[in-house]
């Protein structure tokens, strides 16, 4: 018999029973959308994290100080204030070094008009907006001469100005930070990273003045190096690493203090981390699609006790074993494969409103649907055949006499 | 003499229950001519369906054989049965069965989807079937929308769509009414007299008289 014709009788025969049709595919639809939403929730929630360390600063090294030793005990990593200035003064003269940018930090009250906050101060150069990839909205960055005559000048993160109530006419407004008059000379764009350590709640000064005014000494939080190309970040590491054991006097196998950050090893362990997270929820979300072929093997199966007197008629009036295990196998690749296409359309509808909620927008795989709808045809044919075969199998005469 | 269109030899039909072996049919012997209209008249439980089923290929003797058409049947399989059935065999059933929620004109195509034909022929020759049977009007009408006298030509319209050479009715008139019986009769003695071989079974006497020739079955043989 032709394919067209077993699709008709089908088609037919499920538009006659539209209810139960419908319950039988529900199986499939919740599996079908839950793989695809699940996986598209999965590569949006990578191609978020990527792109939000991506802007975290391109080729981006952070070097930080090391742990104190007290005796035998070892503090936490950046305990220790072995970092200074000059460290990175001499880190900007190395080969394949585009930025360098030191930070010091200390928390202030901050107050313009008739608002206050208490913010993060960092202590640094005009090289810091190259370095962490920030963009500036409004005024400029810090300049060398004001890191120079130690000015008292601030560029304002995107949350603190809204914070303080300052946008774009506040360029060269004055603020109080811990009390002292700071011009404000611009304004950064946000990043739309959040939290308690969102990089757009911060306030950059000049480091001389957070020396001269707040932290005295010569001490950094932390050093960031923008190198000037992908491939040369390996060969900059080890150029600062010998750089710093030489200026730090330690011997070669030593115990550094300092440890060096690399952007780029931070992203593949959280792109491979969350590959695995996408593997994972596709494979529970697979098992709900199993549950569905389950559904439809039950569903089928019932429908051939039901109809065993016609298939009892289908055989006298002339139907081979053949025809009858294709008729009922159709019918199951029928519900599974519409239930297959109504779930795509649920599930990739599902990931777009997820997408826009959670704001990594419409990552639209075209690979997922394909293998879904491969898949529920594999659960038609899988849970299909079993009841198929009991349906052709019928003796005529006994399916006839079937009550 | 040509050869019979069937020919049953010492054929038996026991049903083994396990506990107990049932005897539907026991030693008979049949010939069945081309153009022939035969009765098969007998009380209930006689052994008459069971020897149709046979006649008919949808079930095997368990013992003596049977030669359809010059083919001996006991050599086929099931799949050279049902070729077999869909070619040379048109069954009217004790009782219609019709395929439920199928439209008259969709049960009269079936047989003809078996034989690859194409969806437009076989509606058309459907159609056509049903318009000699005076059903011209019902064709869109599920089995539950007919009446059983409506239902038995529909299912006597299944059975002659493939043109069988080999017509078999079993009780075509036990649930109507004498009226519509009369009919059903009436069209099988014209069937018979345009060239079809007409096998028809019956417990009713007055019935049987139409046919060319009458057998009479009782506990599953055949008496002269
Ligand atoms: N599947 C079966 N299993 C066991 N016994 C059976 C089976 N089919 C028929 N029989 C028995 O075979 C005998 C003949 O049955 P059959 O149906 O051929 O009778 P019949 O002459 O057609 O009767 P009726 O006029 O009532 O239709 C009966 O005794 C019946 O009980
Ligand atoms: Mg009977």
């Amino acid at each position: 018999m032709k394919a067209m014709e077993l699709v008709r009788l089908a088609l037919s025969r499920l538009g006659s029973s539209r209810l139960r049709a419908a319950l039988t595919m529900l199986g499939v639809i919740i599996g079908v959308a839950s793989v695809v939403s699940l996986v598209a929730v999965g590569q949006g929630a990578t191609s978020g994290i990527t792109k939000q360390l991506q802007g975290l600063g391109t080729n981006l090294l952070t070097v930080n100080p090391g742990a104190t030793t007290t005796g035998f005990t070892r503090g936490a990593a950046g305990s220790a204030s072995t970092l200074t200035i000059a460290d990175a003064q001499a880190i900007g003269g190395l080969d394949g070094v585009a930025a360098v940018e030191p930070e010091t930090s200390t928390s202030q009250f901050v107050v313009a008009g008739t608002q206050n906050t208490t913010t993060t101060i960092v202590g640094t150069t005009g090289a810091y907006t190259t370095v962490r990839n920030f963009n500036v909205w409004q005024g400029s960055t810090l300049n060398g001469a004001a890191v120079d005559a130690t000015l008292n000048e601030a560029v304002l993160g995107a949350t603190t100005a809204d914070d303080l109530g300052l946008g774009a006419s506040s360029i060269g407004s004055t603020i109080k930070i811990g009390g002292l008059p700071f011009r404000v000379v611009g304004i950064l764009q946000a990043k739309g990273s959040t939290g308690p350590t969102s990089q757009d709640d911060q306030i950059l000064v000049p480091y001389t003045t957070v020396e001269d005014h707040f932290v005295p000494g010569k001490t950094v939080r932390s050093i960031g190096i923008s190198v000037a190309s992908a491939g040369q970040i390996d060969t900059v590491k080890g150029e600062i690493t010998t750089l710093l054991e030489t200026r730090h006097g330690i011997a070669a196998g030593g115990t550094n203090d300092f440890t060096i950050a690399d952007q780029s090893q931070l992203l593949t362990t959280v792109s491979s981390v969350s590959d695995l997270l996408t593997v994972l929820l596709a494979g529970i979300a697979s098992i709900s699609l199993l549950v569905g072929g389950i559904g439809i093997m039950n569903i089928m199966l019932v429908s051939v006790r039901e109809r065993t007197r016609e298939i009892g008629i289908r055989k006298a009036i002339g139907a081979r074993g053949r025809d009858i295990l294709a008729q009922f196998l159709v019918e199951a690749l029928v519900l599974s494969l519409l239930g297959g296409l109504i779930g795509i359309a649920i599930g990739v509808g599902a990931s777009y409103l997820i997408g826009q909620l959670a704001g990594w927008g419409f990552v639209f795989n075209p690979i997922t649907p394909l293998v879904a709808v491969l898949f529920s045809l594999l659960v038609g044919i899988v849970f299909g055949v079993w009841p198929a075969r009991q349906a052709a199998r019928l003796d005529p005469i006994v399916a006839l006499r079937y009550e | 003499m040509s050869t019979p269109l069937i020919e049953l030899q010492n054929v038996s039909r026991i049903y083994d229950l396990g506990h107990i072996q049932v005897a539907a049919l026991q030693g008979v012997d049949l010939d069945v001519q081309e153009g022939e209209f035969l009765a098969i008249v007998g009380p209930s439980g006689s052994g008459k369906s069971t020897l149709m089923n046979i006649v008919g290929c949808l079930d095997r003797p368990t013992a003596g054989t049977y030669t359809l058409n010059g083919t001996p049947v006991a050599e086929l399989d099931d799949d050279g049965l049902a070729r077999l059935r869909s070619r040379t065999i048109g069954f009217v059933f004790q009782n219609y069965n019709l395929l439920p929620r199928t439209s008259a004109l969709e049960n009269v195509a079936t047989p003809l989807l078996y034989q690859g034909v194409s969806r437009k022929d076989r509606l058309a020759r459907a159609g056509a079937a049903l318009e000699r049977l005076g059903l011209g009007d019902r064709v869109n009408h599920v089995p539950t929308e007919l009446s059983g006298g409506q239902q038995q030509r529909v299912a006597i319209a299944r059975a002659l769509v493939t043109e069988p050479a080999l017509l078999l009715a079993d009780e075509p008139t036990g649930n109507l009414d004498s009226s519509s019986g009369a009919d059903v009769i009436t069209l099988l003695h014209e069937l018979n007299a345009a060239g079809r071989t007409i096998v028809m079974i019956t417990h009713d006497v007055d019935v049987a008289r139409v046919a060319s020739r009458q057998v009479h079955v009782r506990d599953g043989r055949l008496i002269a």
